[in-house]
């Protein structure tokens, strides 16, 4: 059932479209993640949810109500800021409590609330504190607890982890992650790290230039990416540019040598110039029984990247990378070696201009 | 070289330092001869005596604390919205209370006299006027102390925080905004507070009880207690400075890492 609406939603500051044609319905308790680059409208739209900014057009639909033109504190919407927001002249357990206190609650009510958000965030200790008093990760969850507690209809982080360091970030999220299923919230997070909105999201929505380019699950976004925007944001990509040999057999090639793709020709005409994409860890070496989809190359260069050792290779004049899994006890060729590659006919992807 | 260099350090702070203090102690020890031959508090006595003191500082006190809350209620809200809404008009406000620097105070003065001195704005000898006129004067010191003060916290975030839990403007000004710029604000008060003890030319012209005129006075009849007063004016400068650093030590440490 559809939680929170998103209608046809634009967004203009002057002459500048920010946000164009959006249009997102959202379930209970899902976690949707707006994905994309600086300047492409994530962040506006978030604060459009939120109230801070009124849509030009559509309008935005909360539990069957139409908020599109009420004020900020006037939506049952929390919000968590990228520069935490916590207030300098309040403690923690005062920074939590604000909301309800404005909400004109009991205190004792106020207090179990209080209790109950600090042991939800594991800083018990910490309600006397003052937020110049904590380390950023902290202030973060006092933050999550703070938009929290007033028990809002959705949950709006914007980039909350960004100015957290890299460790911190990895186990923060999986926090955030963990308390809005425990608490069944619906939430909305804008990221513009592709790697924390794959891991956290139940759906992604990746915008460009204030469209939505595709919106899907982590796996269909990152393995059927149906954009050339998309492809090349979400992880590393080989795209090349090829020309249609056959579209009833998905048959076509590049630099002359004949690939095969599982699908996405329908329509085309012998001739038609495309691109096409290949994730890096699609492509392998070539074993003995492979006999379609052989590309011959030339070892360019190797870089070690931990766990995936990456091989830069020249086919024909396209290079690509290949991505594989770091084996100690597996030999890996040499720089100027001559060699082969191939991938599956399902990891040709045609994509959409 | 460098024991040289710090030797001349020395001896230019000790230069400014005499500079500053020579004429304080000066007048200071001059006030104490009030009486021949021995050394007395008799000047300071006479001051805090004389009628005339009491209703001109008691005066001048009304008309401060009236300045500085006509102030903060004025330049708080306009500040924190310039700040928040209209950020583009900074410059444009900026100039404009810069002004009170621009013109010099009797030009102000006899402006005011003419144009509230005949009908339809007859009010020459409110005390609404004078305070009106000392609020104006005070603006560059009271507005650019808010306006630093809100520099130092994220003034959109922390409004946008707040009204994501629900809270109205009213709230927000007066239980976020304000508590987090007090040592800003109370700057800019007791900036105020000493511009309206020290100021002359207005309090004489619309004719109200004051300190700088009552000063004005003595100088002219008195010998000793005109050093006394000079001596308890500059007791009561660095008594507001003494609560400021005071009142200032808590509030730098918690806005400093809350945001």
């Amino acid at each position: 059932m559809t939680h929170l609406s998103l209608n046809n939603i634009s967004k203009q500051f002057s002459t500048n479209k920010v946000v164009q044609d959006f249009n997102l319905d959202v379930r209970k308790g899902e976690f949707v993640s707006f994905l994309g680059p600086s300047g492409c409208g994530k962040t506006t739209t978030l604060r459009m949810i939120a109230g801070f900014e009124i849509p030009t057009t559509g309008n935005v639909i909360l539990d069957d109500e139409d908020i599109t033109e009420k004020a900020p504190n006037q939506r049952n919407v929390g919000m968590v800021f990228q520069a935490y927001a916590l207030f300098p002249n309040m403690t923690v357990a005062q920074n939590i409590g604000f909301g309800l206190k404005v909400r004109r609650e009991k205190k004792e009510f106020i207090q179990t609330r209080i209790t109950e958000m600090l042991a939800l965030i594991h800083l018990e200790q910490k309600g006397d504190s003052y937020p110049y008093q904590l380390s950023g990760g902290q202030q973060q969850r006092v933050a999550l607890a703070r938009a929290l507690a007033i028990h809002p209809q959705v949950l709006l982080l914007d980039e909350p982890l960004s100015a957290l360091d890299a460790k911190i970030r990895v186990s923060l999220r999986a926090e955030i992650r963990a308390i809005q299923r425990k608490l069944g919230i619906t939430a909305i997070y804008v990221t513009h790290d592709q790697e924390e909105a794959l891991s956290i999201s139940d759906r992604i929505v990746v915008m460009y230039e204030g469209k939505i380019e595709q919106v899907g699950s982590p796996f269909e976004i990152y393995n059927f990416p149906t954009t050339a925007f998309v492809a090349g944001f979400v992880g590393t990509l080989n795209t090349t540019a090829a020309e249609v040999v056959d579209p009833a057999t998905h048959l076509l090639q590049i630099d002359g040598v004949q690939l095969q793709a599982a699908e996405g020709l329908d329509g085309m005409l012998k001739g038609d110039k495309i691109t096409i994409a290949i994730r890096p860890e699609r492509f392998n070496f070539v074993s003995q029984e492979r006999k379609a989809n052989i590309l011959d190359c030339t070892i360019e260069n190797i870089t070690f990247l931990g766990s995936v050792v990456r091989i830069q290779v020249l086919v024909g004049s396209n290079r690509f990378y290949m991505d594989t899994f770091n084996n100690p006890f597996l030999e890996l060729p040499k720089i100027g070696d001559k060699d082969q590659v191939t991938c599956s006919r399902e990891a040709v992807l045609v994509l959409r201009q | 070289m460098k024991s040289r260099g710090k030797v001349f350090a020395w001896f230019v702070i000790i230069l400014g330092m005499l500079y500053f203090f020579l004429p304080l102690i000066a007048t200071f020890v001059y006030s104490l001869h009030a009486k021949l031959g021995h050394l007395s508090f008799q000047a300071y006595t006479n001051v805090f005596h004389d009628p005339k003191f009491i209703r001109g500082f008691t005066g001048s006190l009304i008309w401060a604390t009236l300045t500085i809350i006509f102030g903060i209620l004025l330049f708080v809200p306009t500040a924190f919205w310039v700040r928040l809404k209209v950020p583009k008009a900074r410059t444009a406000i900026e100039f404009i209370t810069l002004i009170p620097f621009v013109v010099p105070v009797i030009v102000f003065t006899f402006g005011l006299v003419r144009t509230y001195s005949h009908p339809p704005l007859l009010i020459v000898d409110s005390p609404f006027l004078l305070v009106a006129a000392y609020t104006v004067i005070s603006m560059p010191y009271m507005y650019r102390a808010i306006d630093i003060g809100l520099r130092a916290i994220d003034v959109r975030t922390l409004t946008e925080a707040a009204q994501s839990l629900g809270a109205g403007w009213g709230t927000i000004l007066f239980r976020i905004i304000i508590p987090n710029i007090r040592v800003a604000i109370l700057n800019g008060a007791f900036l105020s507070f000493a511009i309206v003890v020290g100021e002359l030319v207005l309090a004489r012209y619309l004719v109200k009880p004051a300190f700088a005129p009552y000063m004005m006075d003595l100088i002219q009849n008195r010998a000793y207690e005109p050093a006394a007063l000079a001596i308890i004016s500059f007791a009561l400068t660095w008594a507001c400075m003494g609560i400021i650093s005071f009142i200032g030590r808590g509030g730098q440490a918690q806005v400093g890492g809350g945001h």
